[in-house]
């Protein structure tokens, strides 16, 4: 008994963000289970192959995960940081490589572990917060350094540019306000922070000029195709204008529109999904988007989960699973703002952040508030290095709370 | 150490993300409730669209029945295997799968390829029961129902035997997707009320002002006879179903919102058995065309009405070929028209009815004999007569139908134009009596101003006889001679007793149609009605009378021939009659028969009424043993 209790603090475990990752958990267990029970894709795999019996298992490894980082002070964990980090680094260099990373959906992101797929991008970001968290908790002066900061925006790109080659532009995008939010609060310079800010917001807002108004052969490099697609059904602009000429036949005129309903089929039906769910939802196993399959069964139990919650539970269910999300990030915001060092503080604040990312991301593309990436929505999306790599993220957060120096 | 100060500076830092990610999470809420709130209904009604099929499902329509229950047409279960295009969707896949030669196909190619399989599949089940009918469709005919229809079962075979039904009951357990189903299939079990019930036509029209359907299940409408008049009241009131579907249009589940209210049934006054009798009598003469008409006397019901050719309305179910239909429009003489309405006759001397009633109203003396030689003369124009040269007086002149008699009477005696006119017109001549809308013609009737413009004798002489500018219709003179038997009313014909429900619980609430309406009454005395119906009963009772072959022992029948002369050039041709009544004591029914290119009314018409009338007279004697 003495070995068990001293193998952590329990006393200081949080239980507001235990009582939320229980939460979602159940969430997840049920409405995996709901988006896939009638789903054929499914229908004559084993019961261990079954998403919600994965996700199930997946739960238990990072928690199992979670709670052995729990066993060392994160003081201790992060002088291992740069060890994991370029061990990430090496990871998504080898999954570029043909032969070793597996193609799905277009993309070069997984490595085939045989029982399961394994997206290192995920794992990739843990370990960007905590080298991140290590780097930026030097003593505070060597921040206004220029050439210091440039190296922790160097740490950033490495993992960014990385996760962008496969191609992944959500994934790789979520890093940025993670460690941009990192340097804010370890007090790099305001000033050096509002140029990033501004920087971002120049380059996203050239990147979408060139995307529009540039026409198609004046374009030296060229965004991948899809991406481009997504962003014009985001801001719905009308395939016509772009994929064909000014004299386009009607036939032209008529693929173009064709290509372009099949590209918003998705989001359509995320939003009819959520719409349709109204304030108090179908109920559970009785969505008629996803039981129907309007909601692509590939992906109803992954990226569109939340449609599949915000239809069978409503308004009421979406508000649920949002004020979960929300009390972990007043649970990490409170834990940063009691620590006493930065590294503890900064961790807090990245893994906060990156959460927080994930989901507006991933539920604004439900609703249409954010184009469509193939994000996942941490612990309820069904996939396992999403939900470990969560857990390990959250699992860090909990550290900081056992073994911070409170003020 | 840090000093306090800068650690309150950068707690301020981590409250701004703190901040910044709550501000987040609020504008997803307030998205969110924007979208399943605010907005929600639209996107309800976008799914509604894409995922639920409204189908109109059709009532079970009335069935026309006689008086005695009898259908004459109704609905009968038709049944039908229906295959079930989301149930078979493995079979085709798998049967897709296994037609691949591993080249590689054109998109048309494919996609012939993929009807070829569906057919194959749902081919290969229906074989597999084991009945004797077999696959009804071609791969195109089952490619439109899969492209326009997918959520709906697909009829694969129709109208299965007994013993197919059987089979299947045995054998389809053991084959996917396949169910038998009933449908409704209008059946007519004699051609002879063809005209009477009339045909159904398919209807694809909306309902005016009523949701629109995505699918509607075949229908039809009445499109000649009773079918048309009563369409409104057979067809009842079609149900919805609601079909949800999937992303590819396969049917997920069913409901039905509202069920059809079934069709009333129209009861009529006729008599089936009747019906048949006339029909068979007038077949037996050996004539093309003709009608017969048998009306109660004392309410003007109509017991039976035969047209003669006639059609099968079977043949129009679902919807009658080209070559049935350019039959029916070639044959000579035309199966279409109802030759008790809608055909007009010159009466020849069947009118004599009225040109002697009118003679006797006028003041003639019946029993005053006059000389008739073998022809009347108008100028130089000679009216030929049939009956011998000889004394006669009103009984022998219309029993041996005198032309000479009645144009005297008209021409020399005074009881000519006007006279004749009006009591033509007491009997509503010229005029349609309603009966059956859009089958009807009013027939030519003389007014009393034709008299003004260059009326001569010879036309007076013409109309006392029966021709010259009149026609009439079966019906018309069939409620004229009901008149004559009654005593002086004119009743509206009535053909349907009562409308009610299909439901026998219900029978209480039929509406019925009003019995023994009457049209009008006879400015006529009884006396000289009673030296009329003498004289139609010395007519067949008599055997020098013309109509003696009409005689039935026992039963005292009445009644006047009449062989008009139509003088189409090159196709001279008569029109024979029979206008009666019996029994001569307490009349009851009416009965005119009317046979084109007939011999005589007598020879052709009279012995027609005769096997009527044994009909009746067999029916009645039958009730009256059941009654006691």
């Amino acid at each position: 008994m003495d070995f068990l209790s001293n193998l952590i603090p329990w006393q200081r475990l949080d239980r507001g963000l235990l009582f939320a990752l229980a939460g979602l958990m159940a969430f997840g267990l049920l409405f995996v289970y709901s988006a896939t029970y009638n789903n054929e894709l499914f229908a004559s795999a084993s019961a261990l192959r079954q998403p919600f019996v994965k996700q199930a298992i997946f739960y238990g490894a990072g928690i199992t995960i979670a709670f052995f980082i729990c066993l060392k002070d994160y003081n201790q964990l992060a002088r291992w940081s740069y060890v994991f980090y370029w061990f990430n680094i090496l990871m998504l260099t080898l999954v570029l490589i043909p032969g070793i990373g597996s193609i799905r959906y277009g993309a070069r992101r997984w490595f085939d572990l045989g029982v399961t797929q394994f997206q290192p991008s995920e794992m990739a970001k843990v370990a960007f917060i905590l080298a991140m968290a290590q780097f930026l908790s030097r003593p505070k002066g060597e921040l206004s350094d220029f050439r210091v900061l440039l190296k922790g925006i160097g740490l950033a790109a490495l993992p960014f540019g990385l996760i962008l080659l496969e191609p992944d532009l959500g994934s790789s995008l979520m890093i940025l306000p993670t460690g941009l939010a990192m340097m804010y609060v370890a007090g790099a310079p305001a000033g050096f922070v509002r140029k990033l800010i501004g920087g971002f917001v120049l380059i996203v807002g050239l990147a979408l000029a060139y995307v529009f108004f540039v026409p198609n052969d004046w374009k030296p490099i060229q965004l991948p195709d899809y991406q481009k697609r997504r962003l014009m059904v985001y801001f719905d602009a009308d395939y016509a204008n772009h994929y064909t000429g000014p004299d386009a036949t009607d036939a032209e005129i008529r693929r173009a529109r064709a290509m372009q309903r099949q590209d918003s089929y998705n989001v359509v039906q995320a939003m009819i999904s959520v719409g349709s769910g109204g304030l108090t939802g179908k109920g559970w196993k009785k969505g008629i988007q996803n039981t129907y399959g309007y909601l692509p069964r590939g992906v109803a139990h992954n990226d569109f989960i939340f449609s599949v919650i915000a239809e069978e539970s409503g308004f009421v269910g979406s508000t649920i699973v949002v004020l979960l999300y929300g009390t972990i990030i007043v649970v990490g915001i409170l834990t940063a703002s009691r620590c006493r060092d930065r590294l503890g503080r900064i961790i807090a604040t990245g893994v906060v952040t990156l959460l927080f990312c994930h989901v507006f991301v991933n539920i604004g593309m439900n609703i249409r508030m954010v184009p469509v990436t193939g994000l996942p929505l941490p612990l309820l999306s069904s996939g396992g290095s999403s939900v470990v790599c969560s857990l390990m993220a959250l699992g860090l957060l909990q550290n900081v709370r056992l073994y911070q120096k409170t003020n | 150490m840090d000093n306090p100060d800068l650690q309150r500076h950068k707690d301020a830092r981590v409250y701004h993300v703190g901040g910044a990610l709550l501000v987040g999470m609020s504008i997803l809420l307030i998205g969110l409730w924007y979208v399943q709130v605010v907005t929600a209904l639209e996107y309800v009604e976008n799914q509604e669209t894409q995922s639920m099929r409204s189908v109109r499902v059709p009532a079970v329509r009335g069935a026309i029945l006689d008086s005695q229950g009898r259908p004459l047409a109704k609905d009968r279960p038709n049944y039908v295997v229906n295959a079930y295009l989301e149930e078979l969707r493995h079979h085709f896949r798998r049967e897709w799968k296994e037609s691949q030669s591993g080249a590689e196909l054109t998109a048309e190619e494919r996609a012939n390829l993929e009807i070829a399989v569906r057919h194959r599949v749902v081919k290969r089940f229906t074989d597999q029961l084991g009945l004797s009918q077999s696959l009804d469709l071609s791969p195109r005919e089952m490619q439109g129902h899969f492209r326009d229809q997918r959520a709906l079962p697909l009829p694969v075979i129709n109208d299965l035997t007994q013993t197919n039904v059987a089979r299947f009951m045995e054998n389809s357990w053991k084959i996917p997707g396949l169910e038998l189903e009933v449908a409704s299939r209008r059946i007519y079990p004699s051609q002879s009320v063809a005209h009477l019930t009339g045909y159904l036509r398919r209807d694809n029209t909306d309902d005016a002002g009523t949701l629109k359907f995505n699918y509607r299940l075949p229908d039809f409408k009445g499109a000649l006879g009773l079918e048309k008049t009563y369409d409104h009241l057979l067809r009842g009131q079609p149900g919805t179903r609601v079909v949800e579907v999937n992303n590819l249009g396969y049917r997920q589940a069913e409901s039905l919102p509202v069920a059809a209210q079934p069709g009333s049934n129209v009861v009529l006054t006729l008599d089936f058995e009747i019906q048949e009798a006339a029909m068979k009598a007038l077949v037996e003469t050996g004539a093309k065309a003709g009608a017969a008409v048998v009306v109660e006397v004392n309410s003007g019901d109509i017991t039976a009405m035969v047209s003669m050719p006639v059609f099968d309305p079977n043949k129009f179910f679902p919807s009658i070929s080209v070559t049935n239909w350019q039959a029916y429009r070639n044959a000579k003489p035309s199966p279409l028209p109802f030759r008790a309405t809608q055909e007009r006759y010159p009466p020849g001397s069947i009118f004599k009815i009225i040109s002697g009633l009118a003679a006797l109203e006028n003041g003639m003396d019946p029993a005053k004999h006059i000389e008739c030689r073998g022809a009347y003369y108008i100028g130089r124009r000679a009216i030929r007569d049939t009956a011998a040269p000889g004394m006669y007086d009103f009984n022998r002149a219309f029993k041996k139908s005198s032309n000479y008699y009645f144009i005297h009477q008209a021409v020399g005696e005074g009881h000519g134009f006007e006279h004749i006119i009006k009591m033509g017109q007491q009997f509503y001549l010229g005029q349609k009596t309603g009966l059956l809308p859009g089958q009807e013609t009013a027939g030519q009737f003389p007014k009393l101003s034709d008299g003004e413009n260059n009326w001569r004798d010879g036309d007076t002489a013409n109309i006392s006889i029966g021709q010259g500018p009149i026609t009439v219709t079966p019906i018309q003179m069939a409620l004229m001679t009901a008149t004559v038997a009654n005593g002086g009313t004119v009743y509206y014909p009535r053909l349907v007793d009562r409308i009610e429900s299909q439901d026998s619980n219900e029978a209480a609430l039929a509406t019925r149609m009003p019995k023994g309406r009457i049209r009008g009454r006879l400015h006529a005395r009884q006396k000289n009605l009673k030296v009329l119906q003498d004289a139609m009963y010395a007519d067949v009772a008599d055997d020098d009378g013309t109509g003696r072959r009409a005689r039935i022992e026992g039963y005292g029948v009445c009644g006047k021939t009449g062989t008009a002369e139509v003088k189409t050039p090159g196709d001279p041709h008569k029109i024979t009659w029979f206008a009666s009544y019996a029994p001569y004591e307490a009349p009851k029914y009416a009965v005119v028969v009317m046979v084109e290119r007939g011999i005589s009314g007598g020879t052709t018409c009279a012995p027609v009424a005769k096997k009527i009338y044994e009909a009746l007279k067999a029916r009645d004697e039958r009730t009256q043993i059941a009654g006691n």
